[in-house]
């Protein structure tokens, strides 16, 4: 990870003065969005700012709640342990997800990786890239997608109309629900870091993502 | 470059200002739509620097560093930071001894993410109605939702004032609960010499950036008075496996804001002061009550409409008040609802699905009800009869554009022709039949 490319990112964030993730005017959390969306070739990418919170949101997408049992073989035991605490047991069930751990070393090859996956969720870790917690699910499913962001931002639809209960679906509103929004600067410096990666393995990182000042221009 | 600079000077009004027409009707707006925008928060060379040299330290180091240095600010005895202000508040709960199935009793008017929170800790909130003048928690209502499955007492500093917290305590001491207080607006806000944040048994509060003290994104902080509460929490994350924990990106910010915060802090006392004033003189406009003894933070600042005082006390208030929102809007006011109906009325409590199945309401479906907006009447009063102004009295909000708030309320309380066509012509519903708002 180039530092330069990271201080040059952050001061260019913090001069636009959008910090704040219910702020209209960011650009970081959905651009990184589009990257993930791309490079994991499914449409839909919910971040949130914890791998707990993807897996909250990878199994609450699919209607996955208190007394439900799923297929934990190869999950670990805080896994085990969260999805217990959300009343999820291991049993009979479907595989809720599949799961990429990125690191400065794997970062390059997400899009192997993510070919790999075959659950309907797929949990983006992205915790080891040095920015702190923050992790993605990522799906083909527009309404597991549409439970994800409700859970995140208190039943609000999204990051935009953040301020209105829809209540034309009720469905999809969620019974419990959580602020797991990712903060903006951390967004950045992870996109940063997964177009550096992406690059230096010779992949052609698209002009407009190629280096972190690159968001000054739009 | 993108930037947040502004990109016009404001002036300071003149007499000419009020006496124009109301922009409504034509007039020219009190602050115009080209100087509209109010930044926040305030981001110097200071905090890029900071965050920069904090991508040199173990990220831990800068998280821990922050919370070390606001735990003392606040002068509470233990601190965790979070990574959002409802996991703050999740945590508060669980060290002051929330069990699964208990009862903690919350305020009807807050964010929805404090009754949230209850249930992250699976256990059901229990609403209870507001003080008519401060807008947080009815002690005597707390009193009277108490049972033998209460834990806990859940207060909110609504937009900043301190709750009723010696009438709180007094209530938990004889009753042995605990006090958790909810701090999300209420930054440097005291009650004598205590802090917000350092008063109940614990607390949680919201460091988002759009708070009075801003992290650079999305955080939180809990505070425990003692060592046990604490080690409850520390040791709930990692039995349950729950990582919670705050980025240090967003802490690096904090740390050099932390510096600046009783510079803002006295920015918005000024401004709050300066726009009382003014709201004092309008006759229609009442500021918010604080207290004697309590310091208010004004994360927002709730305004009061008195119609009797010019004439309209034959219209329904929530008529006045939408006309008048109305009015101040287009004069350049950014004025709000702030929700429009009590939190028990929003989707969430009234399907009460929880976790999925109705846990952990479940548990204990004797503490349920299904309420009623009318169930909390100083509530609806309130949203019927007020307005808030959030960001707008926080630096780097200029003087001149605080005058010409203070010059708007006046100038739209000098037109009780106006607000009467508009309040009387239009079709509205009281606050509480439309669709909840979250804010
Ligand atoms: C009163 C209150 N409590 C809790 C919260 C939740 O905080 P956060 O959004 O940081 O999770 C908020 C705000 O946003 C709030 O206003």
């Amino acid at each position: 990870m180039e530092p330069f490319d990271t201080a040059v990112v952050l001061t260019r964030v913090m001069t636009s003065g959008t910090v704040m993730s219910i702020e209209k005017a960011d650009r970081e959390l959905p651009g990184l969005e589009r990257l993930l969306a791309r490079q994991c070739g499914r449409p839909h990418v919910s971040l949130v700012n914890s791998s707990t919170a993807a897996v909250h949101a990878a199994v609450a997408g699919q209607g996955l709640g208190h007394g439900d049992r799923v297929d934990a073989t190869g999950l670990d035991e805080p896994t085990v342990a969260f999805l217990a605490w959300l009343g999820i047991t291991a049993g009979d069930g479907p595989v809720p997800f599949d799961r990429v751990r990125l690191t400065p070393e794997n970062a390059g090859r997400l899009r192997e990786l993510a070919a790999e996956a075959t659950a309907p969720a797929l949990v983006v870790d992205l915790c080891d890239l040095g920015f702190g917690p923050a992790a993605a699910v990522v799906t083909a499913d527009e309404t597991a997608w549409a439970r994800a962001e409700r859970l995140k931002i208190f039943g609000a639809f999204d990051l935009r109309t953040m301020w209105t209960q829809e209540e034309s679906n009720p469905g999809l509103v969620p019974g419990v629900q959580f602020n797991y929004r990712l903060s903006p600067l951390v967004a950045a410096c992870i996109r940063v870091a997964l177009n550096q990666a992406r690059a230096s393995r010779g992949g052609s990182p698209r002009a407009s993502e190629a280096t972190a000042a690159s968001g000054a221009a739009r | 470059m993108i930037t947040d600079f502004p990109t016009a000077p404001l002036d300071p009004p003149g007499p000419a200002d009020r006496e124009a027409d109301l922009a409504a009707l034509g007039g020219p707006a009190m602050i115009g739509r080209e100087v509209r925008r109010t930044p926040f928060p305030v981001i110097t060379k200071e905090d890029v620097l900071h965050m920069l040299l904090s991508l040199r330290q173990d990220p831990a180091k800068t998280v821990d560093a922050f919370a070390e240095s606001y735990r003392d600010y606040v002068g509470a005895a233990f601190a965790l930071p979070t990574a959002s202000g409802t996991a703050s508040l999740h945590m508060a709960l669980v060290g002051a001894g929330v069990e699964p199935g208990d009862e903690v009793v919350v305020p009807a008017f807050t964010f929805i993410a404090t009754a949230q929170a209850v249930v992250a800790a699976h256990a059901v909130p229990v609403f209870v109605d507001i003080d008519p003048r401060t807008y947080c928690m009815d002690p005597a209502a707390a009193a009277a939702a108490v049972t033998d499955r209460t834990r806990a007492v859940m207060p909110v500093h609504v937009h900043g004032l301190p709750a009723d917290m010696p009438a709180l305590r007094r209530l938990c001491d004889e009753r042995g609960l605990a006090l958790v207080e909810d701090a999300s607006h209420a930054h440097s806000a005291r009650i004598g010499d205590h802090t917000a944040g350092s008063i109940g048994d614990t607390a949680g509060q919201s460091l988002m950036a759009d708070k009075n003290f801003p992290l650079g994104g999305e955080g939180g902080i809990a505070f425990f008075a003692s060592a046990e509460a604490h080690a409850r929490a520390v040791d709930y994350l990692a039995r349950h496996g729950i990582d919670y924990r705050m980025a240090p990106i967003a802490a690096a910010f904090g740390a050099s804001q932390l510096e600046r915060l009783p510079y803002y802090d006295r920015v918005r006392a000024r401004n709050a002061a300066v726009l009382g004033d003014a709201l004092r003189q309008t006759g229609l406009f009442e500021p918010p009550h604080v207290p004697e003894g309590h310091v208010h933070a004004y994360n927002m600042y709730r305004i009061g409409l008195r119609p009797e005082r010019i004439g309209l006390d034959d219209l329904p208030v929530h008529a006045v008040k939408q006309a008048v929102h109305e009015l101040l809007v287009a004069e350049g006011v950014p004025a709000r609802e702030w929700q429009n109906t009590p939190i028990p009325c929003h989707l969430p409590f009234r399907h009460r699905d929880g976790f999925g199945g109705g846990y952990p309401f479940s548990l204990n479906p004797g503490a349920v009800r299904d309420h009623r907006p009318e169930d909390f009447p100083n509530t609806l009063a309130m949203l019927e009869s007020t307005l808030v102004l959030c960001r707008e009295l926080r630096s780097p909000v200029e003087y001149e554009r605080v005058l010409r708030y203070g010059e708007a309320f006046a100038k739209v309380a000098a037109r009780p022709d106006a607000i009467r066509k508009l309040a009387a012509g239009g079709d509205c519903p009281p606050p509480h039949r439309r669709a909840a708002r979250l804010g």
